[in-house]
């Protein structure tokens, strides 16, 4: 029995609650955003509930894996993998939108995305995959289709992941207030650290490497949520607290009558 | 001439800068349409005519005459060669050249500010 397996299983488990944790807070804050930002407030939730759709069956592969059962471990790397080919599609219609403003041109672009995501596990069923190979820390396939590898790396990750840069480089050269700056820019960091991790997760062989992307993209979690959700203190650090406060009145000013009463 | 300048647009952007409490130059609309006026007829003279024909909808010609002449004549962005006929000069330019900054400016930031309200 290995503690490396049990510390994979934990960092899977973590990814998943706190996926899912802040997809339903985004949903819940549903309410506070305007009709132009809910579109891409909608694919945002559909993308962390994808990524915790992702890690919940590779939470139980990794126990199935503890427990030394490959049948279950290979249907969850299956289970696993259908949520993971169509991570991009949210992503492509959120940077989409938000650059373009067109729900059509991003529907569109991201269907082709989807249509991806389909031609992907196509290859991967068909061929299959070899393994498991389990090992202390982890337990590791071997996609055995160069096709689907290619596919998957060029179509669903490089031009998403070129996008977010784009979009990241967009709102960095313009001068924006420090607390839009904040919001605007650490949710992409974010989002481009869990999706290339979840890359370098499902393709590596080696595992320490893939324990250490699965911390990156616990990492990248949390990360996303402070930047929609940031804590006081954080606030306080970087400048960005907002004060409550009612506009001032000067009819209400006893100070000022006095005044005016003595001229 | 009147596909050159884009009159809606110019007084949207004037409102842009009267919005921040410019109210004279880049956010005075009489303002933004004569120097575009001067400048696309950079070398040749241009007629009182021919900028009242953008004009006329905003303002009437006594606004603009006095405009002309407490404004542009006196500060030296226009020279009159003759009874309601102006040329641009290079101090004119540079204001053109300013203003162009004004246009960009808007631009850009009616980008960014789009880009942010469908951002999450």
């Amino acid at each position: 029995m290995s503690t490396g397996l049990l510390l994979n299983i934990t960092i899977c488990f973590a990814i998943t609650v706190s996926s899912f944790t802040f997809a339903w807070m985004l949903y819940r804050s549903k309410n506070e955003h305007s009709e132009k930002s809910y579109p891409s407030l909608k694919m945002l939730v559909i993308l962390w509930m994808l990524v915790g759709s992702t890690y919940l069956p590779t939470t139980i592969r990794m126990i199935a894996a503890y427990f030394n059962n490959p049948e279950i471990d290979l249907l969850m790397y299956n289970l696993a993998s259908v949520p993971f080919a169509f991570v991009s599609v949210p992503l492509v219609y959120f940077i989409l939108y938000v650059i373009v403003g067109d729900k059509n041109i991003s529907g569109f672009l991201s269907a082709t995305f989807a249509l991806f995501g389909v031609v992907y596990l196509g290859f991967l069923f068909s061929n299959g995959v070899i393994g498991p190979n389990v090992t202390e820390w982890s337990s590791l396939f071997m996609i055995n289709s160069d096709i689907a590898i290619n596919l998957y790396l060029i179509g669903l990750f490089v031009i998403p992941t070129a996008m977010v840069i784009g979009l990241l480089s967009l709102l960095i050269l313009r001068r924006l207030p420090k607390k839009l700056r904040y919001r605007t820019t650490l949710p992409l960091v974010a989002i481009s650290f869990v999706f290339d991790f979840m890359l370098t997760d499902f393709v590596t062989l080696v595992d320490e490497m893939q324990l250490a992307a699965r911390i990156f993209i616990l990492l990248g979690t949390v990360q996303a949520y402070l930047a929609y959700f940031p804590p006081m203190m954080i606030q306080e650090k970087l400048g960005i607290k907002e004060y409550s406060y009612e506009v001032y009145n000067e009819s209400n000013d006893d100070d000022e009558q006095e005044v005016n009463d003595d001229v | 001439m009147s596909d050159v300048i884009d009159v809606n647009l110019e007084k949207e952007i004037a409102e842009f800068y009267q919005s921040f409490g410019i109210n004279q130059g880049p956010g005075d609309l009489q303002y933004r349409l004569i120097l575009k006026v001067l400048e696309i007829n950079e070398g040749n003279m241009v007629e009182f005519s021919e900028i009242r024909q953008y004009t006329d909808q905003f303002a009437d010609r006594g606004s603009i005459g006095s405009k002309m002449k407490t404004v542009f004549q006196l500060e030296g962005l226009v020279d009159k060669v003759k009874r309601g006929a102006y040329t641009i000069t290079d101090k004119g330019l540079i204001a053109a050249s300013f203003l162009k900054e004004t246009d960009s400016f808007f631009k850009n930031t009616k980008k960014t500010y789009e880009i942010l309200e469908r951002m999450p």
